[in-house]
């Protein structure tokens, strides 16, 4: 019995929330025309305090997703242009010496915010990326001998240019994997296009926006999704989607138990969004293709048919059966 | 390496089927090491990477060896090493063997010739299929001498091959397929192809565990259906007669020998065109005697066999008389007269003599022996054609008054037994038939007029069937038959009366031309004899004689009916009489020449014959039995929804009956997702596509609903589907689906099919399972050699890689 007002407790929590969320979802949206789709995933990522890896060909809005998502929440954003001389203490931060003080001061780097945009994360040296990297996973960064927690929420924006490929860096497997989900931006349709020109063609957008939340309705959103309830079968569904890419045939390296969990937590933040209070099988569904496809590595005989990573998992989620009660 | 041991398990699995050919276990063991020996010589061959047509050419010099080691040791150099005795010894077993197989009919004992007969044979298709699959690599062509060898007890025992050793000899066949399938594709990763043929590829070998194990499914469930289809069938072709197949039971001693079946087929020597004579003989007192060869005491239900028979060496018919006659009383007195019989020199094999019953003593060239129980006299060795013998009879002669006071007391309870399953209106026909008889001899007396007068039976040797449905329709609606017919109904009825009954099958009498009494094939004839104590077995007469049947039946006269006028004393001292050139049957004195003949339209104690179920009626009951049996799946259907619609309304958890019935709908109307559709999916996926009415879409989304919250929510919705739900979707959704979907739907539904269909799947995944057993094990191993196809010296280089991809395999090969 003492679960129940919990429960009741938290849906009602639940209703307020989801209203912030589609605050933040509706002011995005108006300045990412027709993308309803990868706001939708951007949200549910920040929910499930992951990070985003937006890849897509130059001048589709990445920058301005992350920007946008950023100015909706009124909370301290940096921004980072990685270049092949940027080095890691560019972004973590340096001890520097007062002169006054006579002391080593520690002066932040970009990465002290709660959200920090990595624009062409694979034109930086790896060494460089791998400071990003452990900032993302461990939420805190050691300078000189000192650790410095990182602020909640922390999320991380990362973009990247598939064409250009000449000196970059594309991140290792091991590193795409810390990224919670990898999304493509695709043009945007025709009418959403035509409107973009009306509405964007004079002036800059992000100038107008306003906060629409603050940092701690989002932390208590973060909160909230945390008490999705998350099924024994629903679980095991994940786990079976996860186990099926590590056997597969067409994929020569499968996802990690990291993605399982990253799986399992965007899951919550998926449901969340669509006003439930527990998860279903469906939002592991609709999100496999973006959380698993970026872990996995095809085959030879796979990529010689051109079949991506994408298409691989779609493919998987047909074929793993949906649990039942039992 | 694993093919030439697969093609010696082969032969050996359908040397198996070769049992009912032999008696004793050492032709077995022979075969056996003449297998393993062409096994061996054969894997040395590949091991060595000899050229292919070495090992033909080596093997019969093993093999060689080996039945000199086995059968001529004595005479060989060293035991093993032939010389010109040994060899000369070796040529005489075989013209022994020879002999043997043309004397015996199987089971044959296993002397040493036909041992090492069966063992050369054996060894000499161990080589053929060792040629056919190892060294041509046409294992499929390697079926053809398992074949030849497995055609030979088939072509030989008359009794079908047990299902078992079918099963054994199908299996090892299949095993040589899938190992040399295995084996082939063992190979395609090879990039040099040498002509050593030791399978030790190297490198990764190619998935072959997947096609063994769709290779054995596909063997396993042929050979189910081959073994379980035909047991459901009805038989094709209806057994003759009442299946007087003369077989004999396996084992039972050294006097057992087998018995030609053409004797048996009586039915085909009475519907022979022509008429040879099979015997003549003359009789001391010139009258005609019955001449019988077998006497069958078991009823199986289908057919009358006799039991194993027992020639001791004491009972050599050319040591003296015979062994007493069961039964009789020395008081009795008995009719001795004396004949000399003829055999003719065509007679098909025949190792009984045929003698009057009870012979009391025989004079025959060669190894006869007289089985105590039956008084049959048999030969192991000798056959009966062209033979002569002189055999003393003497036949017991009692008097009505003995007969009227005989009771039976059971020789031994077999005489009595009768299979289960008897036609009950079998025995009330019986006991209605005797019921004004006051002991067994007066019962006995008026089954026999019953059948030869009151029964109105028709005589004709068309009739057939066998077995105790034949029966029921013989007695109780026929009434056409000859004489096996009426002799077997006879014994069983006899049987049902607690009489002691056996039947006999001989000739009869024949006919006398000139001087001598000759016996022709159209004699042959069947006969009961049944047991009173004190006097023994005595014959009795139910088939029609005369013209109209049985020619040369003739029935004793201690079986005439008692009539009231009848002087007691004058009948059984005239003896039998004898029915002379006319083949009208002459007895029972002046008065009554054959009564049967001059009765036959007389009214008896006549019971009206059962007319049986006319056939629309029979036919109207198939049909009905039939459609039962397609309305199965239907009921099966109807009473899983009842089922859960009760469910539904009456538990909390009724969400999921719900949810499953509605499952069930989909797939009957073919509109079934994928395993991989959420509730929520699916819920959406029809409502879309069947364009649901506002009312159904509703139920639609409250039973998905519930089912989905009943899953994976911490609280069930608060409201559940009912029942009305469940009948508006399918209201809505029928109309969506064509005509014959609907029919489908209702005949026959797919989830009661597919069910059975997963039920079958879930039985061959057993096998599937105990196949996977053996590569787990062989994984287990450090050095990860995996499957079956490599072999186990391969370097353990392939390790780690070759474990993972089989446990990839594994994985990926479940069924989803």
């Amino acid at each position: 019995m003492a679960v129940t007002p919990d429960v009741t407790d938290a849906s009602a929590r639940l209703e307020d929330l989801i209203d912030t969320a589609h605050r933040i979802r509706n002011s995005i949206e108006s300045v990412i025309e027709g993308k309803s789709d990868v706001v939708r995933l951007t949200l549910t990522v920040l929910l499930a305090e992951g990070h985003l890896l937006i890849e897509d060909v130059p001048g589709v809005g990445k920058t301005m997703l992350a920007k946008a998502l950023a100015r909706s929440i009124d909370c301290p954003v940096k921004r980072v242009q990685f270049t092949p001389d940027l080095l890691p203490s560019d972004i973590t931060g340096v001890s520097a010496y007062n002169q006054q003080t006579r002391e080593f001061e520690f002066k932040p780097g970009p990465v002290f915010a709660n959200i920090v945009v990595g624009d062409e994360i694979n034109r930086a040296s790896p060494k460089t990326q791998s400071a990003l990297l452990e900032c993302m996973e461990e939420h805190q960064v050691t300078v000189d001998g000192v650790t410095y927690a990182l602020e909640s929420p922390f999320m991380v924006i990362a973009t990247q240019n598939p064409i250009e490929m000449e000196g970059t860096y594309p991140l290792p497997e091991a590193q795409r994997d810390r990224f919670t989900a990898k999304i493509a931006m695709g043009y945007p349709e025709q009418a959403a296009e035509l409107e973009m020109l009306d509405v964007h063609g004079a002036s800059q957008p992000l100038d107008k926006m306003e906060p629409v939340a603050t940092t701690a309705e989002v932390v208590a959103l973060i909160q909230a999704v945390r008490a999705v309830y998350v099924s024994q079968p629903v679980k095991r569904y994940a786990v079976d989607m996860v186990a099926a890419t590590r056997h597969s045939p067409d994929l020569r390296l499968g996802a990690s138990p990291r993605a399982t969990l990253h799986l399992v937590r965007s899951a919550r933040a998926h449901a969340a969004l669509s006003g439930r209070d527990y998860v279903i099988p469906d939002d592991l569904q609709d999100l496999a293709v973006p959380v698993l496809a970026h872990r996995l590595l095809p085959s030879l005989e796979a990529q010689g048919q051109r079949r991506l990573p994408e298409q691989l998992v779609g493919e998987l989620v047909r074929r793993v059966p949906v649990p039942d009660a039992k | 390496m694993k093919l030439p041991v697969a093609a010696g398990l082969a032969t050996a699995a359908v040397t198996i089927t070769l049992y009912p050919l032999f008696e004793g276990g050492t032709w077995f063991w022979s075969c056996m090491g003449a297998i393993l020996v062409t096994t061996v010589a054969g894997a040395v061959a590949s091991r060595m990477g000899a050229r292919p047509w070495v090992a033909p050419a080596v093997t019969p010099v093993a093999v060689l060896l080996y039945l000199t080691l086995v059968f001529t040791p004595d005479e060989a150099w060293l035991r093993i090493v032939p010389t010109k005795d040994s060899l000369v010894r070796l040529a005489e077993l075989v013209g022994a063997g020879f002999d043997d197989i043309q004397r015996y009919a199987a089971p044959v004992p296993d002397n040493p010739g036909i041992t090492l007969l069966a063992t050369a044979g054996v060894a000499l298709i161990a080589l053929l299929v060792d040629v056919f699959a190892v060294r041509l690599r046409r294992a499929a062509l390697a079926g053809l001498p398992l074949l030849a060898l497995f055609t030979v007890p088939a072509a030989v025992i008359t009794e079908p091959i047990g299902w078992i050793a079918f099963v054994i000899a199908a299996f090892g066949y299949i095993g040589l397929l899938v190992t040399d399938g295995r084996e082939r594709l063992s190979r395609w990763g090879r990039a040099v192809v040498v002509r050593r043929s030791s399978g030790s590829g190297r490198g990764a070998a190619p998935d072959t565990e997947r096609l063994a194990l769709s290779g054995k499914r596909i063997g396993v469930t042929a050979i189910v259906l081959a073994v379980l289809v035909p047991a459901f069938l009805p038989a094709l072709s209806p057994d003759p007669l009442f299946g007087f197949g003369v077989g004999n039971g396996l084992g039972g001693g050294g006097g057992n020998i087998g018995i030609p079946d053409a004797i048996a087929k009586l039915g085909g020597q009475l519907r022979q065109q022509s008429n040879a004579t099979v015997l003549t003989y003359t009789s001391s007192d010139d009258v005609p005697r019955y001449l019988r060869i077998y006497s069958l005491d078991i009823f199986d239900g289908t057919k009358w066999t006799l039991s194993p028979l027992r020639g001791l060496q004491e009972d050599r018919v050319s040591e003296g008389p015979l062994p007493p006659t069961p039964g009789l009383r020395p008081g009795v007195p008995v009719k001795r007269a004396e004949m000399r019989v003829t055999m003719s020199e065509d007679i098909d094999k025949l190792n009984f003599l045929p003698l009057p019953y009870p012979a009391r003593q025989v004079d025959a060239d060669g190894d006869w022996r007289a089985d105590r129980a039956s008084l049959m006299v048999f030969s192991a060795h000798d056959e009966a054609a062209g033979l002569e013998y002189r055999v003393v009879t003497e036949e017991p002669d009692p008097s009505t008054t003995e007969l009227r006071t005989a009771v039976t007391l059971p020789e031994s309870e077999r005489y009595l037994q009768l299979p289960d399953g008897l036609d009950p209106r079998v025995a009330a026909l019986a006991r209605r038939v005797t019921a004004d008889a006051a002991t067994p001899y007066e019962a006995a007396v008026a089954l026999q007029e019953w059948f030869t007068r009151a029964g109105r039976f028709t005589y004709d040797v068309r009739a057939s069937g066998s077995g105790a449905q034949a029966l029921s329709r013989f007695l109780l609606r026929d009434r056409t038959g000859y004489c096996e017919q009426f002799a077997g109904a006879m014994a069983v009825m006899a049987r049902l009366l607690n009489i002691p009954a056996r039947v006999s099958i001989g000739y009869t009498g024949g006919t006398k031309i000139g001087d001598v009494w000759t016996v022709r094939t159209h004699d042959a004839h069947a006969w009961p004899e049944l047991f009173f104590d004190g006097i023994g077995w005595l014959r009795f007469e139910p088939t029609p004689a005369g013209a109209g049947g049985q020619g040369t039946a003739q029935v004793p006269l201690y079986s005439l009916p008692i009539t009231p006028t009848a002087d007691p004393t004058t009948g059984p001292s005239d003896g039998p009489s004898s029915n002379e050139e006319d083949d009208s049957g002459q007895s029972a004195g002046p008065a009554r020449p054959n009564p049967r003949q001059l009765d036959r339209d007389l009214d008896g104690t006549a019971i009206a014959a059962d007319p049986g179920t006319p056939v629309a009626v029979k036919i109207g009951i198939g049909a009905a039995a039939a459609l039962a049996l397609l309305l199965l799946p239907a009921a099966a259907r109807l009473m899983v929804r009842r089922r859960r619609l009760r469910r539904m309304t009456r538990t909390a958890s009724g969400g999921h009956a719900a949810w499953a019935e509605l499952r069930d709908v989909l797939t009957d109307l073919g509109m079934a997702g994928e395993p991989s559709e959420t509730p929520r999916a699916l819920g959406r996926r029809i409502a879309e596509r069947y364009a649901l009415g506002p009312q159904a879409a509703e139920s639609l989304t409250r039973v998905v609903t519930s089912e989905e919250r009943l899953r994976y929510a911490p609280t069930p919705s608060a409201s559940g589907p009912v029942p009305a739900d469940l009948r508006r979707i399918r209201r809505d959704l029928a109309p969506r689906a064509s005509r014959w979907r609907r029919l489908g739907a209702v005949l026959a539904p797919m989830s009661v099919l597919r069910r059975v269909r997963a039920a079958g799947e879930g039985a061959l995944d057993v096998f599937d399972r105990l196949e996977g057993l053996r590569p787990r094990l062989w994984r287990a191993r450090p050095g990860g050699t995996q499957g079956t196809a490599t072999t186990p010296e391969r370097p353990g280089a392939t390790g780690a890689g070759a474990g993972d991809a089989a446990r990839e395999r594994t994985l990926t090969g479940a069924r989803r």
